[in-house]
């Protein structure tokens, strides 16, 4: 998943995978003088911080309003050192609007908007049902995949059975199986679990094998399993 | 209404058949009416076990094909009154099974017997998960060797989500673990997993401990299952387990080195210190 090897002795380029944080500049209404000035007091806050920060515009939320002034805007945005990557969300003829000015159209992600609005009600439903339990042991050759949430194992895992989720993964029982946090590739998640001796753990695509791990701390206590730059960590709490 | 055991284990060679034949025995001895099938077409082994196999005219894939109804497919052992085979067939292969085909079977069985034993072949595939679909309980036999081990916990998990017992969402299968050819002289030179070693991974009850033992051969050989060899510790062993799955409560024993009480107080002390 992360290299693609070339075929060519010599390779000259390779397409990799990437992740970088981006900033999204979402724009709730569409007031100019208010954008302007809303823009400047917060850049003067902490200018450093938003030198060449990547920026991405976000419509989503005033897709019903007609085009945007996306020539001044990119000017405010350029005069302030930030690099604008281009806009996400909103119309066609938003679309459009952009693209005369030159900005790319990225496929939008997951709309944060009905989230933020139904927050304070929902969270602790959806928390409840975000999570997958298994109590029961994972024998090998069985695969459980917790989509778009956390997984949480009180049993055994065995060698030979897989565990899959979008989100983190925690295992009480003895873990000797295969885990895999984060396989949509959310580089914040993390494994936890208490004795180690799994074949193969992995975040967001990076992974170690058993060999990898012999390595790692011994000793009692639960094991936290996380990536930080590029290379997964295992520590104990 | 018929208690239906399943003898599995995934691997090949670690002792299911022996294992069939003894069980089978063992609960016929004591009376319950018993039937054993051989699910192993195409690599018919049961009636040599049982030391049956002159007598086989009819099997398994006849009566599910309605060449012979199943009267005249049993073949009543030898020994004992109470206990009858079902051989399996040697011409074809386990895609003569059908699953209409083995439920008809077993429930026409049920009527009149106590216990149905069911010789699973090796693997996964179709035969395997025939004779265990309709299983009541299930008697994994696992060698203490790691391939075994991981082959006995792929079984353990076909047995909790591919039986009728699971599907229907009853109560599950109760499980069993019986370790077969275990030599504690071995165990204690490192070159075979000890019994906690297997119950860590596989964690379920223990039903017994069958040792290596000569008389294992003897009696494949000469087609009497080993457990009617009553001086044979083998045949102790599984007279033991039988026992056990009657809900008697035996002592395990072939678990320690024999005679050896210098050591094993020696290694008491050892764990002691350290």
């Amino acid at each position: 998943m992360i290299t693609s090897s070339a075929r060519v002795e010599k390779a000259c380029l390779q397409f990799k995978a990437s992740f970088l944080p981006i900033t999204v500049l979402q724009i709730t209404c569409y007031d100019w003088e208010g954008i302007e000035q809303q823009l400047l007091d917060t850049v003067h806050n902490a200018p450093p911080f938003f030198i060449n920060l990547p920026v991405i515009i976000d419509l989503d939320k005033i897709k019903t309003l007609g085009t945007l002034n996306f020539i001044k805007l990119k000017e405010i945005l350029l005069t302030n050192k930030m690099t604008l990557i281009g806009i996400r969300g909103g119309s066609d003829e938003q679309h459009l609007a952009a693209a005369m000015v030159g900005l790319p159209i990225l496929i939008a992600g997951k709309s944060s908007a009905p989230e933020a609005v139904q927050q304070p009600k929902q969270k602790e439903d959806s928390a409840v049902r975000l999570t997958k339990l298994v109590t029961t042991p994972i024998r090998s050759g069985m695969q459980v995949y917790a989509k778009e949430s956390d997984l949480i194992v009180t049993a055994a895992v065995s060698q030979g059975a897989e565990l899959l989720a979008d989100g983190n993964i925690h295992i009480y029982g003895p873990l000797r199986g295969r885990v895999l946090a984060g396989v949509q590739g959310n580089l914040q998640s993390r494994i936890f679990c208490r004795a180690l001796d799994a074949e193969l753990v992995s975040i967001a695509g990076y992974y170690l094998t058993k060999e990898d791990m012999l390595q790692s701390p011994t000793g009692d206590g639960m094991r936290q399993i996380y990536l930080e730059n590029e290379q997964i960590r295992i520590e104990i709490l | 209404m018929a208690k239906i055991i399943v003898i599995t284990s995934g691997k090949g060679g670690v002792g299911k058949t022996t294992t069939s034949a003894s069980f089978a025995v063992g609960l016929a001895s004591r009376g319950y009416k018993t039937a054993v099938i051989d699910f192993d077409i195409g690599l018919r082994n049961l009636d040599l076990i049982m030391g049956c196999e002159r007598r086989v005219v009819y099997d398994f894939v006849n009566v599910i094909r309605n060449e012979a109804n199943l009267n005249q497919a049993l073949i009543r052992d030898k020994h004992i009154r109470d206990l009858f085979i079902l051989p399996a067939s040697q011409t074809r292969d386990k895609d003569a099974l059908t699953l209409e085909g083995v439920s008809t079977v077993l429930e026409e069985l049920s009527k009149t017997f106590d216990y149905i034993v069911c010789d699973s072949p090796a693997g996964i595939e179709r035969g395997a998960q025939l004779a265990m679909y309709f299983a009541d309980s299930a008697i994994v036999v696992t060698n203490p060797e790691v391939s075994s081990v991981r082959d006995s916990d792929r079984m353990l998990g076909m047995l909790s989500s591919k039986t009728k017992r699971a599907e229907e969402g009853r109560d599950p299968l109760t499980e069993h673990l019986l370790l077969t050819r275990y030599s504690p002289k071995r165990v204690a030179r490192g070159d075979m997993l000890s019994l906690s070693d297997v119950n860590e991974i596989l964690a379920i009850p223990l039903l017994g401990v069958i040792p290596e033992s000569q008389a294992v051969l003897r009696a494949s050989n000469s087609g009497d299952p080993v457990i009617l060899d009553k001086e044979s510790d083998a045949g102790q062993a599984y007279l033991d387990a039988v026992a056990r799955f009657l809900g008697e409560n035996v002592p395990h024993r072939f678990i320690e080195e024999k005679g050896n009480w210098l050591k094993r107080l020696l290694r008491f002390k050892e764990k002691e210190i350290s």
